[in-house]
């Protein structure tokens, strides 16, 4: 490329400004906390923390994030391969339900778990009454620890792995499983030397992701008492108040949030795993014999049993046997909506201008979206810091309204990406060949992306604007650090609830914010069982 | 010593639609067999019935003696030894060239393994390319690749499913070419789906022409092209002109027509002749290379003819034509 083309395509056009202002507004929290605990974050309290907790923190994060890859990957994959290749009883229903548990935020699932798994808990009293021994005579496992956290972590995570090990098992050749069959083959072989080698990215890329929701996790952490990188910022800044140690803190959990970035990447490595097949079959599926069939219905009952099912039954019937106990959420109601609607209507925008941006080329453009992509990785503590560090700098208190608008930023800021994904796929399914015509016929970049893709774009908005409203709902820890005082949501109200032990008071927001969560995942399974494309020619 | 793969009155139905009806047909060691048929006449389906990768409803297949598919018993795919090719040519992304095609190779030794792969490669032209990932070698090296790693372990038979319709129409030709050759060297009964007929012609030793899951009629190459059984199967290997008898004009047929007969004639059987009292217009005159097709009416019905490019007449003008006995067919015309 000659020094003058290069520099033209830096030119700034018509749709590049909305898409940098925009990729600006998602990463500048970002970069504050980074520039904070680069520059200023060496305090008195930052010592301390260094001194006392910081390894005590680090190996909380470190080990958590281990035991829940493990657990994920040993129940997300086979269950992916089952319902993908495999007839057996309830395959049909259970291809959906494992998607269920994604509705229910971890913090949710550990007060379940805790209450069902404690001293006073349905199994423990069993075990008691069965055996009559008294609870210093047997050993049961302690939800209040590190392998606790990362099983609850789990059961509320395993569906990302679970949705991408699907969706690459779906769309792998069915042409190179059979090609390996007629090489003599056995099915064990198939899986591990040809599927799943293919499916490594795919299942990497979801592992990714429920890693940086593992370490994003608050609610879950200091509910069972795991101390945690990102349980070490809230606390830093709420007990010690000292926003500059909390920021130096945050660059250590994003440095472990960009190793397992790059150790993502990394998988792909130099090995393809793009499938040379240009057409599909749908994947027949294998009858499975009885008796393979009922062990692997009862493999894919279990997990949808311990991870969904259990857990919000026991809320639900803790909601309903103590209904004397439960407080009155009404005002925690219509708070959330008001903050989760006013973080959905910015990102909504946010996400609809990156949208439009990525699918005009062009340096700018992608830089803009390499900056809207930031605020996706980094937990909602970290941007939570951000911004008040630079409503601070700008001398504004975060009090009432500004707060609400500090939070609106933080929550379009962590979720603009995911909300922009499906008007992303949306705008993919239109050929690219729709805008050269538009580009062909005289239309400006502009008149393009309005009269064009925008509303392509569009037939992907309601379910963008679903996972950005229910995703800003489910938020715990950046409402908690920025919120206005006594502003309290349905997850803030959950959190306060269950610290105080007052879990039958904790289970009704607990439910209100799992069914919101159903709606978009729903939508989601819709989705998955109408476009796959395994079902074209 | 290789062994016949043979297709006795072999079935397949899907819900209540028959894809596969009652079709015998044997595949001979070191003869390659086409598969000829349009998109939906049940060629991959019987591709599949032969690899093991469906049950047979009714009939049955075997190698040699030992029986590998009836209703009752399907030995599955990866105990076939039957080898198979597909075009899009399946590999393995996450493996080297090598690894492909030491893949089947498992039963050897890692070194014999390695070795053999490297030897297959190099018979195929390949030398040089075993450390690339699919990804990073052409179409053509991806296909012949997948023909190593299919001929490698040394199968009993060998399927390929259109294997050269995904090349570049300028790689084909050589791709083929060589696939081809090895596969004829390892002497083994070999199956070739394609709806290419001029690739049927070609390539193969036999051609069977299957048509609505019903095979019309099987036999070598040479033989169908001049013989077909029925207008069907004359059409199926190349373009023809259809021709009712009662409005032929004298002396076209050069021979005897029956009232209610219908003339089917290759473009290569329409003859220019000038002494000829049957008189065509020329419609339109196309180059295709070192001949030119012509576009004619004679007598109210549309002919095809391709003539030497340096004797082909004008659009517009008028000429003398007549059929070639032999490579014009009469069959009882549908409509009566």
């Amino acid at each position: 490329m000659t020094s003058l083309t290069y520099l033209r395509s830096f030119r700034v056009r018509s749709v590049d400004g909305p898409a940098l202002l925009a990729g600006l507004i998602i990463a500048v929290p970002v970069i504050a906390t980074l520039i904070a605990g680069l520059v200023f974050g060496g305090g008195d309290v930052w010592v301390h923390i260094r001194d006392t907790l910081l390894t005590g923190y680090t190996l909380g994060t470190l080990g958590t994030l281990a035991l829940t890859a493990i657990m994920t990957l040993a129940i997300a994959v086979p269950a992916a391969w089952l319902v993908t290749m495999y007839r057996f009883p309830g395959r049909g229903l259970f291809e959906w339900l494992l998607i269920l548990p994604l509705a229910a935020p971890g913090y949710v699932l550990a007060y379940a778990y805790a209450d069902l798994m404690g001293l006073m808990g349905p199994f423990q009293m069993a075990i008691r009454e069965a055996t009559g021994l008294s609870a210093r005579d047997y050993w049961f496992p302690d939800m209040r620890s590190l392998p606790g956290l990362a099983f609850v972590l789990t059961c509320a995570l395993y569906p990302y792995v679970y949705l991408t090990a699907r969706s690459a098992f779906v769309s792998q050749s069915v042409c190179a499983l059979e090609a390996a069959r007629s090489l003599g083959a056995s099915s064990a072989r198939r899986f591990w030397q040809v599927a799943l080698p293919a499916a490594r990215p795919a299942i990497a890329a979801g592992l990714a992701l429920t890693l940086m929701e593992a370490a994003a996790d608050y609610g879950a952490a200091e509910f069972l008492g795991v101390p945690t990188l990102t349980f070490g910022i809230v606390r830093a800044w709420q007990s010690f108040g000292d926003p500059s140690a909390a920021s130096r803190l945050a660059l250590i959990l994003v440095v472990i949030v960009i190793a397992l970035i790059l150790t993502e990447r990394h998988t792909r490595g130099r090995a393809g795993s793009q499938q040379s097949s240009t057409r599909w079959r749908t994947v027949s599926r294998t009858k499975l014999p009885i008796g393979a069939g009922l062990v692997a219905s009862a493999f894919c009952g279990i997990v949808f049993l311990v991870a969904f099912f259990m857990p919000v039954s026991r809320l639900i019937w803790l909601s309903l046997e103590s209904h004397d106990q439960i407080a009155p959420i009404g005002q925690a109601l219509i708070n959330t909506l008001i903050l989760a609607g006013s973080g959905a209507a910015l990102a909504f925008v946010l996400a609809l201008t990156i949208a439009l941006s990525a699918r005009q080329s062009g340096l700018v453009a992608g830089f803009a979206r390499i900056m809207a992509s930031s605020g996706y990785a980094i937990p909602g503590a970290v941007l939570a810091l951000g911004a008040l560090l630079v409503m601070g700098q700008l001398g504004i208190t975060l009090t009432g309204a500004w707060a609400i608008v500090a939070l609106a930023w933080v929550y379009a800021s962590r979720f603009t990406t995911s909300g922009a994904e499906p008007m992303v796929a949306a705008l993919g399914r239109a050929p690219a060949s729709m805008g050269y015509a538009a580009e062909s016929l005289g239309a400006s970049p502009l008149r393009r992306a309005v009269s064009v893709d925008l509303p392509v774009a569009l037939s992907g908005a309601m379910a963008g604007a679903l996972i950005l409203f229910v995703e800003s709902l489910k938020e715990l820890p950046a409402t908690l650090m920025l919120r206005p005082f006594n502003w309290d949501t349905l997850s803030v109200r959950a959190n306060a609830y269950a610290s105080d032990e007052r879990l039958a008071a904790a289970a009704l927001p607990s439910l209100l914010i799992t069914l919101a969560g159903l709606l978009p995942v729903i939508l989601l399974s819709w989705r998955l069982s109408h476009s796959r494309p395994g079902d074209t020619q | 010593m290789s062994e016949t793969l043979t297709a006795t009155g072999i079935s397949r139905r899907y819900g209540t639609s028959t894809v596969v009806k009652d079709v015998s047909l044997t595949l001979q060691p070191g003869h390659i067999t086409a598969l000829l048929g349009g998109s939906g006449a049940g060629k991959s389906t019987l591709l599949r019935l032969f690899a093991g990768l469906e049950p047979v409803d009714t009939g049955e297949i075997r190698l040699g003696d030992q029986l590998l598919s009836s209703p009752d018993k399907t030995v599955p795919a990866e105990k076939r030894r039957i080898g198979l090719i597909f075009q899009d040519f399946a590999l393995f992304p996450h493996l080297t060239a090598a690894q492909n095609v030491a893949f089947g190779l498992k039963s050897m030794g890692k070194e014999a393994a390695r070795a053999l792969a490297a030897e297959w490669l190099e018979r195929l032209g390949l030398t040089g390319r075993a450390e690339a990932y699919p990804h990073e070698i052409s179409g053509g090296e991806q296909q012949r690749v997948a023909i190593a790693r299919a001929l490698a372990p040394s199968p009993a038979a060998i399927l390929m499913d259109e294997p050269f319709s995904g090349l570049d129409p300028a790689l084909r030709g050589s791709v083929r070419d060589t696939a081809l050759a090895a596969i004829r060297e390892a002497g083994i009964p070999a199956l070739l789906v394609t709806h290419d007929p001029t690739e049927a012609l070609e390539s193969a030793d036999c051609i069977a022409i299957l048509q609505g899951g019903t095979l019309l009629q099987q036999g070598e190459a040479a033989e169908i092209y001049m013989n077909p059984a029925s207008a069907a199967v004359a059409a199926s290997l190349g373009p023809v002109s259809r021709l009712k008898a009662e409005h032929l004009p004298e002396g076209l047929a050069g021979q005897a027509v029956p009232a209610g007969t219908e003339l089917i004639v290759r473009p290569e059987g329409v003859l220019h002749d000038e002494n000829s009292p049957a008189r065509a217009k020329v419609l339109a005159s196309q180059l295709t290379g070192p001949l030119c097709r012509l576009l004619l009416q004679c007598n109210g019905q549309a002919l095809t003819a391709l003539v030497p490019r340096t004797t082909a007449p004008k659009a517009g003008t008028e000429i003398g034509i007549r059929l070639d006995p032999a490579l014009t067919f009469m069959f009882q015309s549908a409509d009566t």
